[in-house]
């Protein structure tokens, strides 16, 4: 009697049902959510409205806005060609570095899995750069890129191929490519956890009985691991591929978008027409953000309907 | 019931907390304000002094300076301004027009003393007939260069400090030839550095009126003048004139580049170089016996005004429109510019300034290099503002992509270059 005590005063205080959500009053509920609601109506929905509402408004001098209806969208569809190359820049990206960043993550999952040496020291070494800030990565990176002093190019010249050095951020036709190096080194190790986690919950008895059938290790991998990782491998895709369609930080720091606009993307236009364009008119570069809001939608919604008629995606 | 008692003193003592608060205290005023150039001790200090000097003439004022990085500084005015807030006091550059077009900045004729500011530098700051930015710093556009590296390649510069265009194209020759940099510059991080050459040839080719037609669209890029300039400024890219990390070289390492390592002949700069080269060798300044020269650009053949030289206004203080206390923000900027804040801002930053300051001599570790600066000026006829200063938008960006960076980085022809800037810049 004495041990069930608290118990027995807790539901004095607190009668069946009483903490209950599906049971509170609607007058309880508003007062529980009213501040995340606030924060969210803020933060996120007001600006969200509000770049829509730019998007059709011209700021003229002295910040009087004039609707200007779809004008916006016009130009930036008919005649803004920087719009275009960003937007096959962003393409690019977010194609190759997603796949290269989910095969890779897998792969190194893989090595980890099956007891490579040095496991310990491999998963915090592959892990470490995923919590570094994109400034400090960044700045690295111009480092090892630089023509004279860069490690790339030292090692290129040591190993004899000195006829291989570049500008490699410097040369429109490597500077994407090497900042998307860059990017992918970055986020490799957090795609290798996920991988490492999923891996270690997989079914003992699934993978013991493919053993006792002697399914060989490849086998093994083909026909049982990544079929069961396929949430895993969608999860991450989806993720992966919406984060590089925002791509902004890592192309400002490393290139601001040069040279030629060869690495800008969707993310550093909208930056430059709205903070470096001599412009109070945030009217255009919303049109962009709108525009680019509803493609990244749309391929979330496919990608999602594709994915729902076989997997239930987690994020 | 005892918890109402201890609420009721306390509000009983808040109150009486509140009305026993000093009458003085509540009139007491705080002007903020936002500056770039955190990086510079020698500003830091000259515009906290400034604070420190209105502190002690008025105890109730209090400053409070907020220092930034320029791209942090520009992208918290643009959110802060349009939403009514912001600071009192704000670092403005003459390239910053869209404040002045939204009005968030405040008319100053009848708020500053304008007999402490030289007209030209006002000039630059008058909008439709008022005036909306105090000019700070002023400055030319010089090439330094390292007087040894030229005794050593066997060149004299001429008595007027001024290479005829095939003479600086053969000196850039010469150092490439000799194993050494012609041209330290980068442009990793800035978007104009590249264009010193460029621009600066421009100008002389084209004259001042032709040059500003340029820049603001009634002159075509393919006027058989500019297009000579640019294969001039080829030739100089072809022969190695940059270093080959010039596309990534920042601006800061450029100095380092050029005083210290690897070394270069020449760094085309605004005079504002001295806010980098001399501090303290380890704080990345130049080393104390670096012999350090000044000379003109190239004369350009045919050119219609080789004394031609770019003179642009820097720092510049604006005022917030929105602010409650203009009066005391003015008091602010008129501490910044006495005449005895203008002769320390020329003594300790060592660089021109738009206050008026009456110095008729040097001293101290770099009057050399400030007399020879201003040796460097005598004849010039001065063209106000920079390519900068005079376009926007899609011109800007193509000035700083194409004429700053790709052009001078060797990944443009002529023709190339000078069909986007005409497709940028050119109005027809």
């Amino acid at each position: 009697m004495t041990e069930r005590a608290p118990c027995g005063r807790a539901a004095k205080r607190f009668p069946p049902g009483g903490l209950d959500a599906r049971r509170a009053s609607r007058a309880t509920l508003i007062i529980l959510l009213a501040p995340a609601l606030l924060l969210y109506a803020a933060f996120m929905l007001y600006p969200v409205l509000r770049t829509f509402w730019n998007s059709v408004h011209t700021i003229k001098p002295n910040n009087v806005p004039a609707f200007v209806g779809l004008d916006n969208f016009r130009e930036l569809l008919g005649h803004d060609w920087v719009f275009w190359k960003a937007v096959g820049n962003t393409a690019i990206f977010a194609i190759v570095a997603t796949i290269a960043d989910v095969l890779g993550g897998l792969l190194l999952a893989l090595a980890l899995f099956s007891g490579a040496p040095f496991v310990r020291f491999l998963r915090v070494v592959w892990f470490t750069p995923v919590l570094m800030s994109y400034v400090v990565v960044g700045i690295i990176w111009v480092w090892i890129y630089d023509y004279d002093w860069g490690l790339a190019n030292v090692i290129l010249r040591a190993i004899g191929l000195g006829s291989l050095e570049q500008s490699w951020l410097g040369d429109p036709h490597t500077a994407l490519w090497s900042v998307m190096a860059t990017h992918i080194w970055k986020w490799l190790g957090f795609n290798m956890i996920i991988f490492l986690a999923a891996l270690y919950a997989l079914p003992a008895d699934v993978l013991g009985a493919a053993e006792l059938d002697n399914c060989g290790w490849f086998a093994k991998l083909i026909h049982i691991i990544i079929p069961m990782l396929r949430p895993t491998i969608l999860n991450l895709t989806v993720l992966s591929f919406v984060g590089k369609m925002m791509i902004f930080d890592l192309v400002w720091i490393m290139t601001g978008g040069g040279p030629l606009w060869s690495t800008e993307t969707v993310s550093t236009y909208v930056y430059k027409r709205a903070f470096d364009w001599n412009t109070f008119d945030l009217g255009y570069p919303s049109a962009i953000a709108v525009l680019w809001f509803l493609i990244i939608l749309a391929f979330i919604f496919g990608l999602t309907q594709i994915m729902r008629q076989r997997d239930r995606l987690e994020f | 019931m005892i918890t109402r008692k201890l609420a009721a003193a306390l509000l009983v003592a808040t109150g009486l907390g509140w009305a026993a608060v000093p009458k003085a205290q509540a009139e007491d005023v705080t002007i903020n304000v936002w500056t770039h150039e955190a990086d510079e001790d020698a500003k830091v200090a000259f515009r906290e002094l400034a604070a420190k000097n209105l502190e002690a003439a008025h105890p109730d004022v209090h400053v409070k300076i907020t220092w930034y990085e320029k791209n942090p500084l520009l992208a918290a005015l643009k959110t802060a301004l349009p939403a009514g807030q912001g600071p009192d006091v704000l670092y403005v550059e003459p390239d910053w027009t869209e404040y002045v077009e939204a009005g968030y900045l405040a008319p100053l004729d009848d708020l500053i003393d304008w007999n402490n500011i030289e007209p030209w530098a006002r000039a630059v700051w008058v909008v439709n007939g008022k005036t909306y930015g105090v000019p700070q710093e002023a400055y030319t556009n010089e090439i330094y260069y390292n007087k040894d590296l030229l005794k050593k390649l066997g060149v004299e510069l001429p008595a007027n400090a001024q290479f005829t265009q095939s003479q600086f194209l053969d000196l850039v020759k010469k150092a490439k030839a000799a194993g050494i940099t012609p041209i330290a510059q980068g442009v990793g991080d800035r978007p104009f550095p590249g264009a010193y050459i460029l621009g600066e040839a421009l100008l002389r080719k084209l004259g001042k009126d032709d040059y500003r037609k340029l820049w603001t669209g009634s002159l075509s890029f393919e006027d058989p003048r500019v297009v000579d300039v640019f294969k001039w400024t080829k030739e100089l890219v072809d022969a190695g004139a940059y270093p080959k990390n010039f596309m990534t070289l920042k601006l800061g390492e450029s100095h380092y580049y050029f005083y210290t390592k690897p070394g270069a002949l020449m760094l085309p700069m605004g005079s504002w170089y001295t806010g980098r080269a001399f501090v303290p060798e380890d704080k990345g300044g130049q080393p104390k016996d670096f012999p350090l020269g000044v000379m003109q650009y190239p004369a350009m053949d045919g050119g219609a005004c080789n004394q031609c030289k770019t003179s642009a206004v820097g720092a510049s203080f604006a005022i917030n429109s929105a602010s409650k206390h203009k009066d005391i923000a003015a008091e602010f900027i008129n501490a910044m510019s006495t005449p005895e804040m203008g002769k320390r801002w020329i003594e300790t930053v060592y660089l021109q300034t738009g206050i008026k300051a009456d110095v008729k001599s040097f001293s101290g570790p770099y009057a050399a290099y400030f007399t020879e600066l201003m040796e460097r000026q005598k004849g010039a006829d001065y063209f106000i503002g920079g390519p900068r200063d005079l376009t926007r938008g899609e011109c800007k960006d193509s000035f700083a992509q194409v004429m700053n960076s790709a052009f001078p980085g060797g990944l443009l022809s002529v023709d190339q270059a000078i069909k986007m800037m005409n497709t940028a810049c050119f109005k027809g």
